[in-house]
């Protein structure tokens, strides 16, 4: 019944050339031979090179990952423990307090959580470094977790847990051998979101960030200051790569289980 | 003394409603509806009935024009349709989840057509008044679709659809959303409705009995082909194939081989049982032909009945008792299970037949159809 | 029944409880709320040449008579700073009007996208889902990166704009407002488009149908019927753009010029670059506050869709 009319199909054409031209014309010119970032001079991948060989690059992408990799997995436990106490947890003292330090880091812009986490670490003197942009990132991603999980936790029935308890499992049980197994692709989505934050963050790592820890957001942006480079298209066409390969990987998981299980469904029906 | 009986299909000068004239509707390999004529005429209330996926709701949404015919036409009041579209047509429809718009109230959603008819607003009112005092939900003006029942979201749908007072009105399953007890009082009430404001009523139904208690005919529907089209008594007591005898109600199918004798046919069905006697209601040549029987014409008794030319012996091998009926089942040495029902007319502690026990069958030379097959 | 024991597993039960709130709890109260209040109370202080930069300091050595002298000399001198000198309210005007003039341009290009994939063939729909999606997870300095090269002097929209004859010499585009509208749009707009989309693909089809058959034509069925109904998704649409755009750091110092005065570049700058630590609290708290609204109305149609949906 669905059909694309002319208006439908223009608005769909226009609207995702303006969302993807910019990136593709990162990508095409991150194989310029040319130093100038607006004249072809050739394909290369010279710029790939030089930017494998920059140590500057090299040292703030390690640091960058350390951070995502520790900062992503305590943001999924405290998120989902925050998702569970949201959803699950009943009345106890403070919970709208509880509820609304969930939701407002979501809104609050970076500059304040970055000023506030750190006038928080001066003031109680821990040195800024590593340890710091960990803490800051696990803070803001457990909420962005916390409401991932708590929609799938509100969507579940819940008398699967109950059943799980009834068949003779403790609390804790029934939540490892059933809620946890049921929520666990909300809970893989929302680490993945964590660490995609914390490797995007540039606002609250520049303001928690010591000497002794660069990120590649701080590095990136600090050299994109100084104008477009080559290298900086070079590192942007991978990181582009990297998300694209990453999210078509993750939909198709996705597709084919939905497949499968139609298929399998089918099969039963047939069966029956 | 007769009164005289609203029958304008058998009146020759009587002009129909709707013609539709070899209306063929095609989605893409698939054909929904098959070189399909029929006329409906002003005032009845007429019934689409068949499976789903038979063509009838195509053909409820080629009438409110949300689809056009492939090739073919449809005529309403002897003018073409097609170009017209569903926002010009004097057609209206109550849609199967009602489609109440969610963010109006129950006033708005009825006021709706209405204001598109840019009719003055005193006007307006009264007519919205009017629906809801026909639809017995004045109650209920400024509440939104949300906040009230089922069956009285199904009388603002109604009382919608009826607003513009349209000359045809459009029932897509009307009732399938309600539970059954209400089903059954809103049916009487659909067709008190359709008698005062006098409009052409089109239902689409799935519920044979839905469509048996409101229509004044049913057109039984299959492939995108009418199978038949007739008064509900017609239907049921004359249908003219295995198809429409099956669908509609419960039936025993026999079949076997006819040989006319004068007014009556014989038909051999069975190895070592005599031939049934049967009347067909037109001549027939011999040959392989299914003999129709609705259970209630079976007669089920201990002794073996004298009066009667067809009976046959056997074992009742289920009972289903359902109150007011009670339904036998009855295998034949041949292996055939024949259906016979009795009404519980009286208040009995037991039943006069248990399982295992040999009764006989018999039924009268009328009591059945005769149908080639 | 050994109530001895239900007691001691209920305890138990009650432990486990306590710690399963506390841990997030008190995460949450020690890196949010107290960084806030910090914040808050650096806000009343003044700016001094020490470590740190502001007096006073709570000295909780001097007991209870130190927290009055420190309470004593809180006040709120930046604010009236605030107030009086005219960059600050200027920059809070001109953030509030370029967020409300991007979330609008926002609308206007998302609703038409949302509107394209939500009647697209359903077959298509998880891959236009999926292009919606891609630039959300991708980088966002990286997408404002990829606008420098577009609207510098020799970018590809100058090349284009004359190539088409629509202009003789370059536009200067970047490091001016303009460059900042687009940023902003650029970057934000799959936040417009999603939550559209959502409430689009939910809106029954038999709706649109009677609305038609009751005497609309599809224009008037659109504007009738279809916006209503999504006008949730556009209110979140819209805070969802408008509430970051409002604190945006990022776009205007990369994409922005001199002219640009947004909130969040300054407080950047009122912190890192004069080092005056009270004002910078100052303005993030009249940040927050400025905040507040759009948070509160937006939470508030989150739950009128919750309660749609249920």
């Amino acid at each position: 019944m669905r059909r694309l009319t002319w208006f439908n199909a223009t608005s769909l054409t226009l609207g995702f050339a303006f969302l993807y031209i910019p990136m593709i014309v990162v990508i095409i010119y991150s194989f310029n031979e040319s130093r100038l970032v607006t004249v072809w001079g050739g394909f290369s991948i010279k710029w790939y090179g030089e930017l494998l060989q920059n140590e500057a690059f090299l040292d703030a992408a390690w640091v960058t990952f350390k951070v995502g990799f520790f900062s992503s997995i305590i943001a999924t436990i405290l998120g989902t423990m925050g998702a569970y106490v949201l959803v699950r947890g009943g009345r106890f003292y403070g919970r709208t307090l509880f509820s609304g330090m969930i939701y407002a880091p979501l809104v609050m812009p970076e500059v304040i959580t970055g000023l506030s986490l750190l006038l928080l670490f001066i003031s109680i003197g821990l040195d800024r470094g590593l340890f710091t942009i960990v803490l800051a990132h696990a803070t803001f991603s457990m909420c962005y977790v916390s409401v991932v999980v708590s929609s799938r936790l509100v969507s579940f029935d819940r008398s699967v847990e109950e059943a799980a308890l009834d068949l003779g499992c403790t609390p804790f049980e029934a939540f490892r051998l059933v809620t946890l197994p049921i929520i666990a692709p909300a809970v893989i989505s929302g680490w993945l979101l964590a660490l995609t934050l914390s490797l995007d963050d540039l606002v609250i790592a520049s303001f928690v960030a010591g000497p002794s820890a660069t990120t590649l957001p701080i590095k990136v942006f600090s050299s994109i200051r100084l104008g477009v480079s080559p290298e900086i298209n070079a590192l942007s066409t991978i990181l582009i790569g990297l998300v694209t390969i990453g999210t078509i990987a993750a939909s198709l998981t996705t597709k084919r289980a939905v497949m499968r299980r139609r298929r399998e469904e089918q099969m039963a029906e047939q069966a029956g | 003394m007769p009164e005289t009986v609203f029958a304008p299909w058998n009146d020759p000068a009587e002009k129909p409603l709707i013609q539709f004239r070899n209306v063929t509707k095609r989605f893409g390999s698939f054909t929904a509806i098959d070189d399909l004529s029929i006329d409906i005429f002003e005032k009845e209330f007429f019934a689409l009935l068949g499976p789903s996926g038979c063509g009838k709701t195509t053909m409820m949404r080629m009438l409110a024009g949300f689809e056009t015919p492939t090739s073919g036409t449809i005529m309403l009041d002897g003018q073409d349709i097609s170009p017209i579209p569903p926002n010009k047509r004097s057609v209206n429809m109550m849609f199967q989840s009602y489609a109440l718009f969610p963010h109006l109230t129950v006033y708005d959603n009825i006021a709706f057509g209405l204001k598109r008819d840019k009719l003055p607003k005193d006007q307006i009112d009264a007519r919205v008044k009017e629906m809801l005092r026909l639809v017995q939900i004045e109650k209920f003006g400024q509440r939104k679709p949300e906040q009230i029942s089922g069956g009285q979201r199904q009388r603002v749908a109604l009382a919608r659809s009826l607003a513009k007072a349209p000359k045809l009105l459009l029932l897509d399953e009307p009732l399938s959303a309600l539970d059954k007890k209400l089903r059954q009082d809103t049916q009487f009430e659909l067709m008190d409705i359709q008698e005062k404001t006098g409009t052409t009523f089109v239902v689409v139904t799935h519920d044979q009995e839905e469509a048996m208690t409101v229509a004044s005919r049913v057109a039984v529907m299959d492939h995108g082909r009418l199978k038949q089209v007739d008064t509900p008594d017609r239907i049921y007591e004359a249908p003219n194939s295995t198809y429409v005898a099956d669908f509609i109600g419960d039936v025993n199918i026999i079949a076997g081989h006819a040989t006319t004798q004068g007014e009556t046919v014989s038909i051999a069905w069975a190895d070592g049982q005599p031939p049934i006697i049967g009347t067909p209601s037109k001549p027939m040549d011999d040959g392989k032909v299914s003999f129709a029987i609705r259970p209630e014409k079976v007669a089920i008794s201990a002794e073996k009945p004298t009066d009667r030319n067809n009976m046959v012996q056997g074992k009742v091998l289920d009972i289903a008792y359902l109150g007011n009926l009670s339904t036998y089942h009855v295998q034949l040495p041949s292996g055939i299970v024949i259906k016979a029902q009795t009404a519980n007319s009286r208040r009995r502690a037991s039943r006069p037949f248990t399982w295992e026990d040999e009764v006989w069958l018999s039924w009268t030379d009328t009591a059945g159809i005769v149908l080639e097959s | 029944m050994d109530r001895h024991r239900r007691h001691r597993v209920g305890k138990l039960m009650n432990l486990r409880r306590f710690s399963l709130i506390a841990v997030p709890y008190v995460w949450l109260l020690g890196l949010f709320l107290v960084p806030f209040l910090i914040v808050f109370k650096i806000s009343l202080s003044d700016i001094a040449l020490s470590i740190p930069p502001y007096t006073p300091t709570l000295e909780l050595s001097e007991g209870w008579a130190g927290f009055r002298d420190f309470l004593s000399q809180l006040d709120f001198e930046n604010f009236e700073f605030l107030a009086t000198d005219d960059l600050y309210w200027k920059s809070y005007l001109s953030s509030v009007q370029i967020a409300l003039i991007s979330t609008l341009i926002c609308l206007a290009i998302g609703f038409p996208i949302a509107y394209g994939m939500a009647n697209a063939p359903r077959e298509w729909q998880p891959t236009l889902m999926l292009l919606v999606i891609l630039p959300f997870w991708t980088s966002f300095l990286i997408r404002v990166y990829s606008l420098i090269g577009i609207l510098s002097q020799e970018g590809m929209l100058n090349q284009f704009l004359m190539w088409i004859g629509l202009i003789n010499a370059p536009l200067t585009i970047l490091n001016t407002n303009i460059a900042v509208y687009i940023g902003i749009v650029y970057t934000y707009v799959p936040f417009m488009i999603l939550p559209i989309y959502a409430t689009l693909t939910k809106l029954d089809g038999s709706l649109l149908e009677a609305a038609e058959d009751l005497g609309c034509s599809r224009t008037e069925a659109f504007w009738r019927i279809t916006v209503p109904l999504s006008k949730a998704g556009i209110i979140a649409g819209c805070f969802l753009v408008f509430i970051p755009a409002l604190g945006e750091f990022v776009i205007p110092s990369l994409l922005g010029g001199s002219e640009t005065l947004m909130i969040g570049k300054v407080l950047y700058e009122e912190f890192f670059a004069n080092r005056d630590w009270p004002v910078a609290g100052a303005v993030a708290v009249i940040l927050l506050l400025i905040l507040i609204i759009p948070i509160v109305l937006y939470q508030r149609n989150e739950q009128k869709m919750m309660d749609a949906d249920t």
